[in-house]
């Protein structure tokens, strides 16, 4: 009989997102905080879509080790209200089990029945077909694989071998620290769920991230997912479907610009049409753009921002081109084209410093924006 | 560009095509009386070169007849491309065209832009810097709507006059940037580059030190949780480990059995002490009957001793006792003779004393005798001294030789005189001596006889001869004077000549010798005075006369035979004293060793009653056997010892067992409580989710920091830009007022050398002119100054404009009205100066006062019927 689970991470529950811009009249943190919690909710319907009777949470369910009470008990009532489902959640390092100590005792406490807190690296019983190998994080920073306490891990015969862990797969400083990619044959694993990186990663068939079902950063492009993983028995390929559970979407678009090219229009280009209102979106604008035209991409994304959940221009790498024309509109001569020769000048210097250099060519732009108001 | 005509039609009062033609270089004059249509001339340039063709303002529609109809005005201008006809007409059919040689170049807009650009595309044009309306003479004027377009055209203008002036202050829109730069900058911060309070500088940085503090105070709360889990994990292992059963069975086993091996190794330990106890008692009975065998031995030889020494001494103390005895007997002797030479030096002594009591009495009658005698003698001496004094009243020496001196001057005197008198020598005959007499004095006979003066010699029986000296003889008066000298000199000590004076004076030296000689004697009897010889007597005591006293030389010597007598005695005393003393201490010495070795006697005589009555065998038997005693419990407690076990280890294993388990009820007391405290500690912080806050504060700090560098680059960015527009407009003045001032120069000093024109930075006009020193505002000279300066202003504003390339003609329309006629001949040579290269149009109603200023004379007047159509 083909077992089915739900693997999810990261969930992060309890995330201010105090470092997200909120304008007066808006709520973005709130909204964001809320889409962590009701990510609880939307997990419980994909499991009962999916056929699956276990949702595995591969660790940092929370966001910090002592999350206030009331997130606590809110995220656990939210699991609660799926009583036919067995939520396993495993310590990873944001809630790890030396700093989210009490975070742990309390779930033992207060946690219903349906909700077990992994804080044991010890088999758990996932009913006839499965064995749950648990590899809880101790510390915020480890020293050594999670999942080295699998290779050791004993389980029934015939029964599917699950483990689950938290770390990354890749350890760029060589400390031996990060999980070793084939973990599911050196522990004779039929599925190893892992969390910690936020975006959907498949290391093998039987090795897979989920990423968050709620996306927290601009890097992933996507919406959160979920994994719907389905094994027909022991040794069998796990079939693992994606179910999109985020509500937000946070993107990342380049915007490459040239010269005397419509910036505004260009923007416009590459916005999406319709669902603005639960997208965050960060648009880095490169190349090279003149005067004008920064200060008509600067308008044309004031005037799109607030149909966003969240608007950012990056502009740190669009470079100006210093038309003739450009400052001629400033002035042809006299003392504004002098003034804005002179911060050209400085703005294309050698000798200056980068910061001082931006902070001309702003200077610029600015002089060349409050012109052109002028003269409208 | 240089206008060489202009064509009205259908403007104002010219109703028919009028025309000023041959518009030459240079100064041109159009002087015509009032109402002849100047004003509508320059109205009418006005209109053609700014208001576009469409145009139905007010001013153009001013330029309509009172009849209607649409007004048209043609000018001709030649610039370096060529003659151009530039035509516009207004209301009906309005138009604007271009024409080159006869042939349409341009037309309505497209003729527009041709005059836009042919006036160098700046809106306000030539017109407000260098044409001057009628009744606008001065540099400022007009409505405030005028004033404001003057300074515009002046900004403009001069942004784009040519390079050196090509970097003007830049105009308004310099002004409205560096105001809006300013004003969003003065959000941010104060004057001084600070941030401005409750402004968003100040704000973000506020907020970020407070998110920072909160930050802080929560990483730290957060540390101390971590601290607390760490320490309540350690806790709870040190308890788990100090309670798990078989380590408290362990402590408890080890504990007993250190207990029995204590216990059994104390009790050996007692079984050596009683055998160390036994031991000490043989040694102390050996010793014991060692010692009694020795104190019997020495007992005895001591008693022998001692008695033969008591003998000794007793019969050398009987023999001190005798001596002391006989010295104390004369010591008493001595004593007694000494009493009785002390009485004897008694007596003498007052017997000495009465001797000289009677003394001093006979002495003091003595002196008072003598005394009495001085005082005498002093009185008599004193009374003589005063006598002589008395007598002391004849002239002194010095007075003497005075009165001598005017003696001898007088005797000179006379003998001077006489010798140089004439001479009277009578030889008497015989028996006639006599007879001749000078006065009653017979003249002897062969005597010379001086006659000083006239005298009257008588001569008996003859009568009288009378001999007059001559002129040359003495006239007497020295001898008088000398004589009067003498006299007064003679009077002064009372004498009537000079022996008495002689005589009295030496009578004085023999009273002042007796005087002398009575002081000294007086001096010598009294030398302090009679009073002091009383005073002395009378404190000489008056003293009886003793009887029957010794001679004081017998008292004497009696005196020191007694105190010889004396002290023999007392020194024998002394000495038979000190015999007494020695007597007694060499007594008290052979007494107390008597007693002592009597004492001796007794302590060996006690000793050996003390052993008994044992003979020496006894006592040697008896120490021979306890010294056997003594070995034998020597080699039994040796034999004890030599088994015991190890108290000290024993105990210390011990103490170490019962430390142990002592700790661990401490460490489980200590753990217990701890722990309590620590999961009361965690669970309030992890309550209040110290955790998820200091995750929200890094983020609103991270926000924070963002907004604040964010701000610190808006605040760094206006900055920049304030500073650019600032230093970029100071030097745009600079290259503006330089020009101006040195084309301005050489026409002012027309009028007035060395006058200066100072610059206002904000109306880019004059604003003070400084003449001999003195400074005044502009706005305070005459009118007549006022539209001078304003007139040589524009004409170098037109001499630049001409430099730049874009050379405009200056028009003046009745430009100088206040000025007189003086001036007015230097304003005429400043237009010849500027029209070597400039294009000067006048136009005036001031005939007369315009008749010298030369230059070609213009005529309005209908065209000809050849000129061309305009529109």
């Amino acid at each position: 009989m083909t077992f089915r689970f739900i693997h999810t991470s990261d969930l992060h529950i309890g995330r201010k997102f105090a470092n997200i811009p909120q304008p007066v009249d808006g709520n973005i943190r709130g909204r964001l905080m809320e889409a962590r919690h009701g990510a609880i909710g939307r997990l419980a319907q994909a499991a009962r879509d999916q056929g699956a009777a276990h949702v595995l949470l591969a660790g940092d369910t929370f966001d910090t080790a002592t999350p206030s009470p009331v997130v606590i008990r809110q995220a656990l009532a939210a699991m609660g209200e799926a009583p036919e489902l067995i939520w396993w959640l495993l310590p990873g390092n944001h809630d790890n089990l030396r700093d989210a100590e009490p975070l742990w005792e309390a779930i033992h406490r207060d946690a219903p029945a349906n909700v077990i807190a992994l804080t044991d690296a010890a088999p758990q019983d996932m009913g006839d077909a499965a064995t749950l190998l648990p590899c809880p994080v101790a510390f915020r920073a480890s020293a050594s694989d999670p999942s080295e306490p699998l290779v050791t891990m004993a389980s029934d015969d015939g029964k599917l071998r699950i483990g689950l862990a938290h770390g990354g797969v890749t350890d760029f400083t060589e400390s031996g620290t990060a999980i070793a990619p084939d973990r599911d044959r050196s522990a004779r694993l039929d599925y190893l769920a892992l969390g910690d990186w936020h975006g959907r990663i498949a290391v093998s068939d039987r090795v897979q991230y989920c990423g968050s079902p709620e996306q927290d950063r601009f890097k992933h492009g996507r919406r959160g997912v979920c994994l719907s993983v389905a094994i027909d028995g022991p040794g069998a390929v796990p079939l693992v479907e994606e179910v999109e559970t985020g509500s937000f979407l946070w993107a990342q678009v380049d915007l490459t610009l040239h010269p005397r090219q419509d910036a505004a229009a260009a923007l416009t280009a590459i916005l999406p049409g319709a669902g603005r209102r639960d997208v965050l979106l960060r648009v880095s604008a490169t190349g090279w753009a003149g005067l004008p035209d920064h200060v008509d991409l600067q308008r044309a994304a004031d005037r799109c921002a607030p149909e966003f959940a969240h608007f950012e221009l990056v502009t740190d790498a669009l470079g100006t081109q210093y038309e003739t024309a450009d400052l001629d509109e400033i002035d042809r001569g006299g003392a504004l084209r002098l003034a804005a020769d002179g911060l050209m000048d400085d703005a294309e210097s050698e000798t200056l410093s980068q910061a001082d250099r931006e902070v001309a060519a702003d200077a610029l732009a600015r002089l060349y924006a409050y012109v052109r108001e002028a003269a409208r | 560009m240089k206008i060489r005509s202009i064509t009205l039609n259908n403007v104002r009062r010219f109703t028919e095509p009028s025309r000023v033609a041959d518009i030459g270089d240079g100064l041109n004059v159009l002087c015509e009386p009032n109402e002849h249509g100047k004003s509508t001339l320059f109205d009418a340039m006005q209109a053609l070169f700014f208001k576009p063709h469409g145009s139905r303002d007010k001013d153009v529609a001013s330029l309509r007849p009172h009849a209607g109809g649409a007004p048209e005005v043609t000018v001709e201008v030649e610039t370096e491309d060529g003659l151009f006809s530039v035509a516009k007409r207004w209301f009906q059919k309005p138009a604007a065209t271009v024409h080159r040689n006869g042939n349409l170049i341009a037309q309505s807009d497209a003729a527009e832009a041709w005059i836009v650009d042919l006036l160098g595309g700046d809106a306000g044009g030539p017109s407000g810097l260098i044409w001057v309306r009628q009744g606008m003479t001065q540099l400022t004027g007009g409505s405030k709507k005028e004033q404001d377009a003057a300074l515009q055209a002046r900004r403009d203008l001069m942004t784009s006059v040519g390079e050196e002036v090509e970097a003007m202050t830049g105009g308004r829109r310099m002004d409205l940037a560096l105001a809006r730069c300013r004003e969003e900058l003065t959000s941010y911060a104060t004057t001084t580059g600070r941030p401005k309070t409750n402004g968003p500088w100040k704000d973000a940085q506020d907020q970020v030190d407070a998110l920072t503090s909160r930050r802080d105070a929560l990483a730290a709360t957060a540390q101390e949780l971590h601290e607390a889990l760490a320490e309540r994990t350690r806790a709870r292992r040190d308890l788990r480990e100090w309670e798990a059963p078989e380590a408290v069975e362990d402590r408890r086993s080890r504990l007993e059995a250190t207990r029995a091996s204590h216990a059994a190794a104390e009790r050996h330990a007692e079984e050596v002490e009683a055998e160390a106890r036994k031991l000490d008692m043989a040694r102390l009975t050996a010793e014991g009957a060692e010692s009694r065998l020795d104190t019997f031995r020495t007992s005895l030889a001591e008693r022998k001793e001692a008695a033969q020494l008591v003998e000794k001494a007793a019969a050398e103390a009987k023999d001190k006792q005798a001596d002391l005895e006989r010295q104390r007997a004369q010591r008493d002797t001595a004593e007694h003779a000494f009493e009785e030479a002390q009485e004897a030096l008694k007596t003498a002594e007052a017997a000495r004393t009465r001797a000289l009591r009677a003394q001093a009495a006979k002495d003091g009658a003595d002196r008072r005798r003598e005394l009495e005698e001085r005082i005498a003698k002093a009185e008599k001496t004193r009374s003589a001294m005063e006598t002589a004094a008395a007598a002391r009243t004849g002239p002194d020496a010095k007075a003497l030789r005075r009165i001598e001196a005017f003696a001898a001057t007088h005797s000179t005197a006379i003998a001077a005189r006489d010798a140089t008198a004439t001479q009277v020598i009578a030889h008497y005959a015989e028996g006639r001596i006599g007879t001749i007499r000078a006065g009653d004095i017979p003249l002897p006979d062969g005597h010379s006889l001086p006659l000083p003066r006239a005298t009257h010699l008588t001569i008996d029986g003859v009568g009288t001869l009378e001999v007059r000296p001559g002129e040359a003889a003495h006239d007497g008066n020295s001898v008088e004077a000398a004589a009067q000298k003498l006299r007064e000199a003679l009077k002064d000590v009372g004498a009537d000549d000079l022996d008495m004076a002689r005589n009295a004076a030496s009578a004085r030296a023999e009273a002042e010798r007796r005087h002398g000689e009575a002081k000294a004697v007086l001096d010598s009897l009294a030398p302090q005075g009679i009073d002091r010889l009383r005073e002395a007597l009378a404190k000489i005591p008056q003293m009886d006369a003793v009887a029957d006293t010794p001679d004081p030389d017998t008292a004497e010597a009696t005196l020191t035979d007694a105190r010889a007598a004396h002290d023999t005695a007392r020194i024998a005393r002394d000495t038979a004293s000190e015999r007494l003393a020695d007597a007694r201490s060499e007594a008290m010495r052979t007494e107390t060793m008597l007693t002592s070795l009597r004492e001796r006697l007794k302590r060996a005589e006690d000793a050996l009653e003390k052993i008994g009555n044992r003979s020496e065998a006894d006592l040697a038997a008896e120490a021979e056997s306890a010294a056997e005693a003594y070995r034998a419990a020597q080699a039994a407690h040796a034999a004890k010892a030599k088994d015991a076990p190890d108290l000290a280890a024993t105990k210390a294993a011990l103490a170490r067992a019962q430390s142990v388990d002592k700790r661990a009820g401490e460490e489980i007391a200590r753990l217990k409580p701890l722990l309590a405290r620590l999961d009361e500690r965690i669970s309030r912080a992890s309550g209040d989710a110290v955790e998820e806050r200091l995750a929200e504060t890094e983020q609103e700090l991270e926000a924070a920091q963002a907004n604040l560098a964010r701000v610190e680059n808006e605040v760094a960015v206006l900055s920049r830009l304030e500073k650019a527009l600032e230093a970029a407009r100071n030097e745009a003045r600079e290259r503006y007022f330089t020009p101006i001032a040195k084309e301005l120069k050489p026409l002012l000093h027309l009028l007035w050398p060395e006058a200066e024109l100072t610059w206002g930075e904000e109306s880019l006009l004059p604003d003070a002119l400084t003449r001999n020193g003195v400074t005044e505002p502009i706005d305070v000279l005459s009118g007549g100054t006022q539209e001078q300066v304003a007139l040589l202003v524009r004409l170098a504003f037109a001499r630049m404009l001409a430099a730049s390339g874009r050379g405009a003609p200056v028009i003046l329309d009745d430009a100088l009205v206040f000025t007189d006629d003086d001036r007015i001949e230097r304003m005429f040579d400043a237009l010849h100066r500027q029209a070597g290269d400039l294009q000067i149009i006048v136009l005036t109603c001031r005939q007369r006062a315009f008749r010298d200023l030369g230059g070609n004379a213009l005529r309005l007047a209908a065209p000809e019927k050849t000129q061309p159509a305009t529109c």
